[in-house]
């Protein structure tokens, strides 16, 4: 997240992992979605206040508030520190690259999300920058592809669904994953389903690595963010509050990037 | 009758021709005076920022330059919203004078610790009346970041107006932060200005 002022806040995807422990995941997603109901807090009867709370669009205000407070504290006291410590002990070269591999593993992701949103240009970008990555970028440590035409793109479940014109729904905090929405949540189930990783037989050195790389993606994705989310709790008057500001903003802004990209199919090479 | 129409239509023409002959020019115009600001401001901007001077020199010489670049007092009553109306004369000028440094301390929060921080100028496309200019803003051993400069001309001369970084405007979401902060205050304006009092001195003294 980043809070240039007002706004680099960037209470993102990108600050979340591609993939987490899908246990964990589960249990705050089911405790979360059996604690919204009756949680909605009434409409208020001023015109004025009215329209903030409809642009606000968080009727579970409430609830969201504690989740967002337990995460923050407990983020306190686990993610910060360690992200801290890593990066005070790993180079930022060697942060960059397990950032690359990350984006790069998460590649399959996008390019389903991709052909669901109907941009084959954006699929095929994708779909190039794995198979670059993968072997000129070893394993997806140097984003080799950025350098050849091909930077990264955002694309994922929830996206996809807003580009079919599904609403997003009331705004939701999850905890310890972030800012979300309803159509977004469950964007972030189908995206764990998308992933093939998810579907190779799991031997014990897969397994391994699975939880190597879901951890270090977690550690890495926090330590991105550092500055931008100790500048936005300094900054802002009412931190939640801005978060879900950006949030909104920054899901809407991709969501008409994704719809805008018309570009053709095949290159123009011959012109 | 038919020679009567046909002037009228030849002096419509004329009349046409000669605004589409200013208009598309002023809006040529405009796109590139909007990159020529931007690029000059953040030259200025980056050239105190990469200075050897203290954070606290930085920020007394940035001062001048976003109040000259940046519409500071129109971002201002954009983000107090519905409360400008009822804010009283003194409340709104305690307002600007601290949200003016708010804005400083925002953008030195973001670059001014760093040495070496470059910026390059992309595209240019019209935003309503209004021209986006991108930036990357490129800073030491940190993930570059996409800004926009909303600049407007309807001053007369050109005035940066909001920020996109990534997407979130600067305006919007300030906006919202205070709207969230008056609304869990009672709409309580000397509540907002105390605790931007609070913020600005926050940001004074060093951080421990």
């Amino acid at each position: 997240m980043r809070a240039v002022t007002g706004s680099n806040l960037q209470p993102s995807r990108s600050c979340t992992p591609a993939r987490r422990p899908r246990r964990i995941t589960r249990l705050f997603a089911g405790l979360g979605l059996a604690a919204l109901a009756g949680c909605a807090a009434p409409p208020p009867k001023d015109p004025d206040a009215l329209a903030e709370y409809r642009e606000a669009n968080d009727p579970y205000e409430s609830l969201n508030r504690k989740m967002y407070d337990l995460s923050m504290t407990l983020d306190k006291y686990s993610m910060r520190p360690v992200a801290k410590a890593y990066v005070w002990a790993v180079p930022y070269r060697v942060r960059q690259s397990l950032g690359n591999m990350v984006q790069t593993m998460n590649e399959p992701v996008v390019f389903f999300n991709d052909v669901g949103a109907g941009r084959p240009r954006r699929a095929g970008d994708a779909f190039v920058r794995w198979c670059i990555n993968m072997v000129a970028g070893v394993g997806g440590l140097v984003d080799v592809a950025k350098y050849a035409g091909y930077p990264h793109h955002d694309n994922d479940a929830g996206l996809t669904l807003a580009t079919w014109g599904v609403p997003s729904g009331p705004y939701l905090f999850m905890p310890m994953l972030g800012p979300s929405s309803i159509r977004d949540g469950i964007g972030y189930g189908i995206d764990t389903g998308l992933q093939p990783f998810n579907y190779v037989p799991r031997g014990y050195g897969l397994l391994t690595f699975n939880w190597a790389y879901n951890i270090m993606g977690m550690i890495n994705g926090r330590a991105d963010h550092l500055d931008a989310l100790d500048q936005l709790q300094k900054d802002a008057l009412d931190p939640y509050a801005t978060i879900r500001s950006a949030y909104q903003q920054q899901r809407k802004a991709q969501a008409e990037a994704i719809r805008n990209d018309h570009r053709a199919t095949v290159p123009d090479w011959y012109n | 009758m038919k020679t009567a129409l046909s002037r009228r239509h030849a002096l419509g023409l004329v009349a046409a021709a000669a605004t589409l002959r200013v208009a598309a020019p002023a809006r040529a115009a405009s796109a590139g005076d909007a990159r020529a600001f931007v690029s000059s401001f953040g030259q200025q901007l980056i050239a105190i920022v990469n200075s050897d001077h203290s954070l606290a020199d930085k920020k007394v010489a940035i001062l001048p330059l976003l109040q000259e670049h940046v519409d500071m007092d129109a971002m201002g009553r954009y983000c107090l919203g519905r409360y400008w109306r009822v804010a009283t004369p003194e409340q709104q000028t305690r307002f600007l004078a601290l949200f003016h440094q708010i804005l400083v301390n925002s953008i030195t929060d973001k670059i001014g610790d760093y040495r070496g921080v470059t910026f390059t100028i992309g595209n240019v496309a019209s935003s309503g009346p209004d021209q986006a200019v991108d930036t990357v803003i490129s800073r030491p051993e940190q993930p570059a970041f996409n800004a926009q400069w909303i600049v407007s001309f309807s001053s007369g001369k050109p005035m940066v107006v909001d920020v996109m970084a990534e997407g979130p405007s600067l305006r919007l979401t300030t906006r919202q932060d205070y709207a969230s902060f008056l609304g869990r205050h009672n709409g309580s304006i000397d509540a907002l200005l105390h605790a931007l009092d609070h913020q600005v001195e926050a940001h004074a003294s060093p951080a421990p």
